[in-house]
């Protein structure tokens, strides 16, 4: 290895550990008997675990979010696809506008976003309902599958679809039996990022799920009120869970991939 | 043969079924309560009940107020900052994954970079709260040194710790997009020419990547200008950024409208940004990729 | 306990009653969304941090079978925010800070109390009829627990001599050492007490006004940050800040209790009073849940366990609840400075260096909160 090449290895190493000393750390002191952890380490100690297992509200918070997350991600990637599909297959005056409004949500802050919802839905009685926050992580899940879909789109010809209608398949076969199948791996895809962007996301849920709560929005509060360890252990179990999570997704997703 | 151009005039049931979910979802969820935003800055609160109207006041209140001005100037220097920060810091990573690394690292290192979307980023902030306090790990280890302790949280350094907690990993990635896609021939003839290495990444690798390190800085910039977590609470808040003041305006005595006013403010500015951005990465003639 | 089986037996009977009319309402609001907390077996709670901990509410949870579910909120502004944009009939319970029920009136989100209902005849007198819950000769809301509002301190930085005058917080060794927690109203009125408006903090004409804003000009210089509840906690515990004005005891006598070197007085200008009561939210399809709730609350043991609430600990109003402490758990009842033979709380009260807390009187709650965002900035 040369010179500046070892340099710029040992530089892509520090960024690393930038990114993933929070993480680590956050793991590590889930273990630590302290209330304020720091160094010296303060002994090994499960008491955060026990605490947030026997905590209603931490509990009744995680299976929220993992209701509202697996909805979120089959409409967000239905909808990512319709559009992905949209862009693909047609063009039509309007269009620009069109993928303007179904690409953008993700630029706008998510506090702008939950504030605008709020006034929304609490003029149309959903305040305080998951429906609220399911449908505004919709928004923002959306798009990301579509661009995940989209990329995958641009790799299939234009002319297979065609190919398929000159052959005598109806739309709506060649639809089941070519594209989305070829799609299947960014669907995959499209299902597992959807679905951790919305079991991650508190600000919308912040504003618009009264009484509840989902886990972040939990976390969040926790947060505000009290100094407390459990919010390591609640983060170190929602990690594991979301990286077992995501290695299914690739593991099915190549198989699904592979298949086709 | 049958050209996509022929099914493109037709209107068709098959056609509306997978054009339509999109827009009317956006628009019920999107667009509506956007709308209703601007709308609420012409409102008013009547002891503590929010009342259609059209007023201006709203707008006069917040633009006629210092420290919505401050906020206003911290909050851009603070995103500008990071996008410029996080770009530097990114690239030569992206550059050693897209160029340098053997594979078997650059699939470990996606991998690694794909962790912090999983993981919540409240969780990730408060673990930063542990590290970085005047007790926290970084200041013992300091002091074993000699050296601290270091007040590195409730100031800004705290919030731009936040900020690229929250961008890096983004903008690392699509650094590394962008510099994947570079036709490797044209660095090959850049060297092949006697060009340096460090000249050839300046002259052929950043211009031809540009769309994508562009758009890495843009995303940068818009989390950063939005987001109300590293502020808050590694920031200290103070002085209050943008998204600080929207969360105060509603807690303390319900000022949705004037929240609005720092929310429409902020969504015209970034438009702004993002549209200067995609004019500086697409626009300018003869720079086609 | 005694206090709770009488009305929970009671319960019962009506809850049948209720539980008709709950589905008549539901009918009538259709298309309504069911919300899953609308269950018969769960009170719905708007509260500060930390009030819905078992250690205060299990008793009540155990006795009744009843679920507890509290959303929480920092600051009266932000309560009654929240109570703003939920549907009516969201809370059962709201935990108000005193000065807020009269908004909460006004806005037509609380119903009032039946005054025989508690037992105001166990709450020492000055308790016993306190401004802003009577309103009209109405019953609005229940004290549950108070506390005084001065400065914190650490004790390792200042003694109590150096903050037994607001004028500490110009010295020059605090700079950047003198942190808030992030709410205009305690904050300012502390402040205020300490621009000269003594006795009257939050009731200031034009010129006293001015002589506050120049207080707060004069001590931005100091600022060390402002802190949400945790971080009012950790800044006092890591030493971020050595002096917090705007708070006091409900801050520090949990962390000296761990062992922080920390302590709260209320200077001689004086201090404020923070007050949180209940009220009975309006449309609550659980009404007498709501007020078995309250009345466990305000039962001598429901006091007492309120008083060393882990979150953040207080004083009761409750003269039963102070002997229910003293019986029970008499290190708490010395530590929190409740017992009958020494210098105790109500001696405090007495002294006249409190001053109630209460929206501003004579400026606008907009002018303030304007105040506050400048000074923060």
């Amino acid at each position: 290895m040369t010179g500046p090449s070892r340099w710029q290895a040992i530089w892509t190493g520090c960024v690393f550990v930038f990114i993933l000393t929070p993480i680590a750390s956050l793991v590590f002191f889930s273990f630590n008997a302290d209330r304020f952890p720091s160094l010296p380490w303060g002994g090994f100690s499960l008491k955060w675990y026990v605490a947030i297992f026997e905590d209603v509200s931490v509990r009744d918070g995680f299976w929220r979010s993992l209701r509202v997350s697996s909805v979120v991600a089959l409409l967000a990637t239905f909808i990512g696809f319709a559009a992905a599909y949209t862009d693909y297959r047609y063009n039509f005056r309007g269009k620009l506008p069109y993928l303007a409004i179904a690409a953008l949500p993700p630029t706008v802050p998510v506090l702008i976003l939950g504030l605008g919802m709020l006034s929304f839905f609490s003029m149309v009685n959903l305040v305080g309902t998951l429906y609220a926050v399911i449908a505004g992580h919709v928004v923002i899940c959306a798009p990301f599958a579509m661009a995940l879909i989209r990329m995958r789109l641009a790799d299939m010809s234009p002319d297979i679809e065609p190919a398929a209608w000159n052959l005598g398949a109806s739309r709506w076969t060649t639809m089941f039996t070519v594209t989305i199948p070829w799609c299947m791996p960014s669907i995959f895809a499209a299902l597992a990022i959807t679905a951790a962007v919305s079991f991650d996301e508190f600000m919308i849920a912040w504003f618009v799920s009264g009484l509840e709560e989902t886990l972040p929005v939990r976390i969040l509060a926790l947060l505000q009120g009290q100094v407390s360890p459990r919010i390591n252990a609640i983060g170190s179990v929602v990690f594991f869970i979301s990286i077992t999570l995501v290695a299914l997704a690739q593991l099915l997703g190549g198989r699904a991939g592979r298949g086709t | 043969m049958s050209t996509p151009a022929k099914s493109n005039r037709r209107i068709d049931g098959f056609a509306v079924f997978w054009a339509a979910p999109a827009l009317l979802w956006q628009s019920a969820f999107f667009v509506v309560p956007l709308g209703l935003l601007v709308a609420m800055t012409f409102w008013v609160v009547k002891s503590y009940r929010l009342t259609p109207d059209f007023v201006l006041r709203n707008w006069e209140r917040m633009f006629t107020r210092d420290y919505f001005w401050t906020g206003y100037v911290y909050t851009f220097e603070l995103a500008l900052l990071v996008a410029v920060l996080a770009s530097v810091i990114a690239f030569p990573a992206a550059h050693y994954l897209a160029f340098r690394a053997r594979p078997s690292v650059r699939r470990i290192a996606i991998f690694l970079l794909v962790i912090p979307f999983f993981t919540s980023y409240l969780v990730r902030i408060y673990s930063w709260k542990i590290i970085l306090s005047s007790e926290g790990v970084i200041n013992v280890m300091f002091g074993w040194v000699g050296l601290g302790p270091f007040e590195m949280l409730n100031n800004a350094f705290g919030a731009v710790i936040g900020y690229l907690t929250l961008c890096l990993p983004l903008t690392v990635m699509i650094q590394y997009f962008a510099l994947s896609n570079v036709d490797r021939s044209l660095i090959g003839a850049a060297h092949n020419l006697g060009c340096g290495a460090l000249r050839t990444t300046f002259t052929v690798t950043i211009p031809a990547a540009r769309i994508g390190l562009i758009l890495a800085a843009t995303f940068a910039f818009i989390l950063t200008f939005g987001d109300y977590v590293s502020p808050a609470y590694l920031g200290g808040g103070t002085p209050p950024t943008l998204s600080i003041l929207i969360v105060d305006q509603t807690k303390s005595g319900n000022h949705w409208p004037r929240a609005s006013v720092v929310a429409v403010t902020m969504v015209v500015t970034l438009i702004t940004v993002l549209f200067s951005a995609l004019f500086a990465a697409y626009g300018r003639p003869g720079a086609r990729r | 306990m005694s206090k709770l089986i009488t009305p929970a037996t009671g319960l019962i009977q009506r809850r049948t009653v209720l539980r008709g009319m709950g589905a008549t309402g539901a009918a009538l609001a259709a298309p309504n969304i069911v919300r899953a907390q609308d269950s018969d077996k769960v009170l719905n709670l708007l509260c500060w941090p930390g009030h819905n901990d078992p250690a205060v509410i299990g008793p009540f949870e155990e006795a009744t079978g009843i679920k507890v579910v509290a959303k929480e909120y920092v600051g009266g502004d932000n309560m009654v925010a929240l109570v703003n944009q939920s549907p009516v009939g969201t809370y059962d319970v709201i935990l108000s800070d005193a000065e807020f029920v009269i908004q909460l009136r006004d806005g037509g989100f609380i119903d009032p109390m039946t005054p025989d209902d508690y037992p105001f005849e166990d709450f020492f007198p000055e308790f016993q009829k306190f401004p802003g819950h009577w309103l009209e000769d109405e019953l609005y809301s229940v004290i549950i627990r108070y506390g005084f509002l001065g400065v914190s301190y650490r004790t390792d930085v200042l003694s109590r001599e150096d903050v037994d005058s607001y004028q500490i917080l110009l010295d020059p060794k605090l700079t950047g050492k003198v942190g808030y927690f992030d709410w205009y109203l305690p904050s300012m009125g502390c402040l205020s007490c300490g621009a000269g408006n003594i006795g009257h903090p939050y009731d200031i004409n034009d010129e006293e006004y001015a002589a506050l804003l120049a207080m707060m000009d004069q001590v931005k210089g100091q600022n060390a940050g402002f802190y949400s509840m945790a971080d009012t906690f950790s800044s006092l515990t890591n030493g971020d800040a050595s002096i917090i004005p705007g708070v006091g005891d409900w801050i520090t006598q949990l962390l000296a209790a761990d062992g922080v070197p920390v302590d709260s007085w209320v200077p001689k200008e004086g201090g404020v009073q923070w007050t949180e009561s209940m009220c009975i939210g309006k449309g609550s399809a659980k009404q007498d849940l709501a007020k078995s709730f309250i009345q466990y609350m305000t039962s001598p043991e429901g006091q007492a366990l309120s008083a060393v609430m882990p979150a953040y600990n207080a004083s009761i109003p409750s003269k039963a609840g102070w002997e229910f402490l003293n019986t029970n758990m008499p290190d708490d009842a010395k530590r929190l400075r409740m017992t009958f033979e020494d210098d105790n709380v109500m001696d405090d009260y007495a002294q006249g260096k409190i001053n109630i807390r209460k929206t501003p009187v004579q400026q606008e709650i907009e002018d303030w909160t304007d105040a506050w965002a400048d000074f923060k900035a």
